[in-house]
């Protein structure tokens, strides 16, 4: 009797335990207010683990040292409303973090930009530039980059249709305008809307209703330029378009549609003076993320299928809430990491350098860690910064001890140390059963090893068919060493056997009682 | 001559590509559960193709499994194709019955069957650079099938070759307008159907009310 009540008690001492593991669990994918996700092999969702945690969002009243600055501005007047906005962030359009961990807001709708450290304390505040003993203010301005060679920062100043190009006191040291040049069509306008320099001091700038690429100039201001413009997508209705231009004369032709390319709308450069750029239209599919070298070339497509999909696979297109994703930035981070944001779902994807896909966060919503209208991102060791230009702030996420396993264990195997990571993708595994990354990094590691048979295993878990081939080479090599001078002897001897029993048949010495006699 | 039992002609007629299938018509052998069999073993050589090939050189969205299709694609287009002969020889004099229609068909499908199938094998021996004698032993098989097939519609229906090449492409034809008509089909059941139903639905409200 007791012994039953004894294991009765034990019973729901366990069921209570199972509960408030499961609880537990379940309050910690609760944290996020989105169910996080990967794609597997075959471009399917699986669920997956978190690998950045929203931590906190900041505004412009958390900025420590605004309120102060702008308090102490001549004729400051709290109960006036362009004296309070100020006090908050109005529109941001760009974050830029430079080679002193230095954090620019680009506050467009404030017509200035707000410099502060990590910990988001003000050290600088550009809004009046001194050019030629004249004060240059800004005017919607949309990007800015700090070029780490020269120490100089360079806004997009929009609506002023110029590139700002100033040092740290907000001293201009030379103005970027509409080329004179008759490359340049002169009645586009010159609305510039992002910047980056490369090593050598170029500067490459894009302009909304330029499609040829990036305006670049030379350090000295020459105009030099396009730069890594996209090519236009073979649909049927180009190719249509294509066929109809060869056969039409100089006067029909004039009258048909041309096919454009659509500009790319953002980029960023790596730390080998790499170009990165992202296409943010819904409507193209070809080259949304490309890797320029300096001749303006795609390079991407040398380490990656033709075919990839970056940001959301499979919209599904019968679905008016699924739309495709469009991305409005793009970041290199250490590593080599391309980290994506995608407008549409409020969504960052990050990939490695070899663009395989480590971690989808974030959604839309109101909630921390979602976006209304998420238009920048940074990153910088452990965190990831995007701006939302709705909600006027920063959200930082931090990575998750998970997404630290995964960087560890990813930054390892691209480095070619695959025995080193396998122990941190059997980690990676404990946490997440669908990262497929993991099975193929153990996989290597196990084949380094010459043990091909695991290998085998954990390739076809993956389904990397290509792996699992060599894998399978090395297992077929194994067992024919170990079992080839057997099998050769067994046969010699079967067929020994079976002749001598031939002719001996043949003598009429023996017979076999399933051959017939021919012609009886 | 040729006294074989069954079994032994249907390996006659496998290795005489030429005279084989005219000595079976002239001996009137050939056997229906032979050939079933054959059909058979051809639905199971159309899902080992497609499940059990080598993981290093196909492998199949294993998510859903539908075995209708792999119905279809052995039983289904065999039949179809032995009735559509049947009623197109009819048109053109042929002298095959539905049953010798049945058989010397099945009969021609080995080769195809057993170089797919030795390919299912071999694919689990040999890595992808060595694909090169899958893909030999495939194509004899279907090259071997396609000689074979002629060969027995030729003898089937006693035609000219020119007439039988005429023969399969009609076959083809109406084998194509067979599966329109049945999609037709289907789809004016299931309206006829929905309409019933709705009327029930209709009915069955009225009542209760």
């Amino acid at each position: 009797m007791s012994d039953m009540k004894t294991s009765l008690k034990r019973m729901i001492a366990a069921a209570g335990a199972v509960v408030m593991m499961t609880s537990i669990a379940g309050s910690v994918s609760a944290m996020e207010s989105y169910d996080p996700y990967s794609y597997d092999r075959w471009g399917d969702a699986v669920s997956s683990q978190v690998g950045y945690s929203a931590e906190r969002f900041v505004d412009g009243k958390l900025i420590d040292g605004l309120a102060a600055k702008i308090e102490a501005m001549e004729g400051y007047d709290y109960d006036k409303e362009e004296w309070k906005q100020l006090l908050q962030l109005k529109e941001p359009q760009d974050i830029f973090i430079d080679h002193n961990q230095l954090m620019y807001i680009v506050d467009k709708g404030n017509n200035r930009v707000i410099v502060t450290d990590l910990e988001f304390n003000m050290v600088n505040y550009l809004d009046k530039f001194t050019y030629n003993g004249e004060t240059l203010t800004l005017s919607s301005p949309q990007g800015v980059f700090v070029d780490p060679e020269t120490d100089m920062v360079y806004i997009a100043d929009t609506e002023n249709s110029r590139v700002i190009k100033c040092d740290y006191e907000g001293n201009v040291d030379r103005l970027f305008e509409k080329p004179a040049s008759e490359i340049y069509t002169q009645e586009l306008t010159f609305k510039p809307e992002k910047v980056v320099v490369d090593k050598a001091g170029n500067v490459y700038i894009v302009v909304g209703s330029v499609t040829k690429g990036a305006v670049m100039y030379d350090a000295n201001g020459e105009f030099l330029g396009f730069f890594g413009a996209n090519r236009v997508e073979a649909t049927a209705e180009i190719v249509v378009n294509a066929f109809w231009n060869t056969i039409a004369t100089e006067a029909q032709r004039e009258h048909m549609t041309k096919s454009t390319a659509i500009g790319f709308d953002n980029f960023d450069i790596d730390d080998e003076g790499f170009i990165f750029t992202v296409t943010e239209s819904q409507d193209v599919e070809t080259d949304t993320v490309k890797k320029v070298n300096p001749e303006g070339t795609n390079i991407l497509h040398t380490i990656i299928d033709e075919d990839t999909v970056f940001g959301d696979h499979n919209p599904a297109y019968w679905s008016i809430y699924s739309k495709r994703s469009s991305i409005v930035d793009i970041d290199i981070g250490e590593n080599g990491y391309i980290n994506l944001l995608d407008f549409v779902h409020g969504r960052v994807f990050q990939y490695d350098e070899k663009t395989n896909l480590m971690f989808v966060f974030g959604g839309t919503g109101n909630q921390l860690g979602t976006f209304l209208s998420a238009v920048a991102l940074e990153s910088y060791d452990n965190r990831m910064y995007v701006l939302d230009s709705r909600k006027n702030g920063i959200t930082i996420f931090k990575r998750t001890q998970f997404g630290e396993i995964v960087t560890e264990a990813t930054n390892k195997y691209n480095d070619g140390l695959y025995d080193e990571s396998e122990q941190p993708w059997r980690d990676v595994i404990k946490y997440d059963g669908n990262y497929r990354r993991a099975y193929i990094g153990i996989g290597n590691a196990l084949l380094n090893r010459n043990e091909y048979k695991e290998a085998m295993k954990y390739f076809k878990v993956a389904i990397s068919r290509k792996r699992y081939n060599r894998a399978f080479e090395g297992y077929r090599d194994q067992l024919l060493q170990k079992y080839l001078t057997p099998c050769v002897v067994i046969i010699i001897v079967l067929a020994v056997v079976i002749k001598v029993l031939q002719i001996l048949e043949k003598k009429a010495i023996i017979t076999f009682p399933w051959t017939r006699r021919r012609g009886g | 001559m040729l006294d074989l039992t069954q079994g032994q002609f249907v390996r006659h007629v496998v290795m005489h590509p030429f005279e084989g299938f005219e000595d079976l018509r002239w001996k009137k052998s050939g056997d229906m559960r032979i050939a079933t069999a054959i059909v058979c073993l051809l639905f199971f050589q159309q899902l080992a193709y497609s499940r059990l090939y080598g993981f290093q050189y196909y492998s199949s969205y294993d998510k859903v499994f539908n075995i209708i299709p792999f119905f279809f694609r052995s039983f289904g287009i065999f039949l179809l194709y032995v009735v559509c002969n049947w009623a197109m020889c009819t048109l053109f004099d042929g002298e095959g019955a539905l049953k010798n229609i049945y058989i010397v068909t099945a009969y021609s499908l080995i080769p195809y069957i057993a170089g797919s199938l030795i390919g299912t094998l071999l694919s689990h021996v040999l890595i992808k650079d060595e694909y090169i004698f899958i893909q030999t032993v495939e194509w004899i098989g279907l090259g071997w099938t396609v000689v074979l097939f002629i060969s027995a519609m030729k003898a089937v229906h006693q035609f000219s070759f020119f007439k039988t090449i005429l023969l399969i492409a009609l076959t083809l034809v109406a084998m194509v307008l067979c599966i329109f008509l049945l999609v037709l089909l289907l789809t004016l059941f299931q309206q006829v159907l929905i309409f019933i139903f709705t009327i029930y639905t209709e009915l069955s409200y009225r009542l209760r009310v």
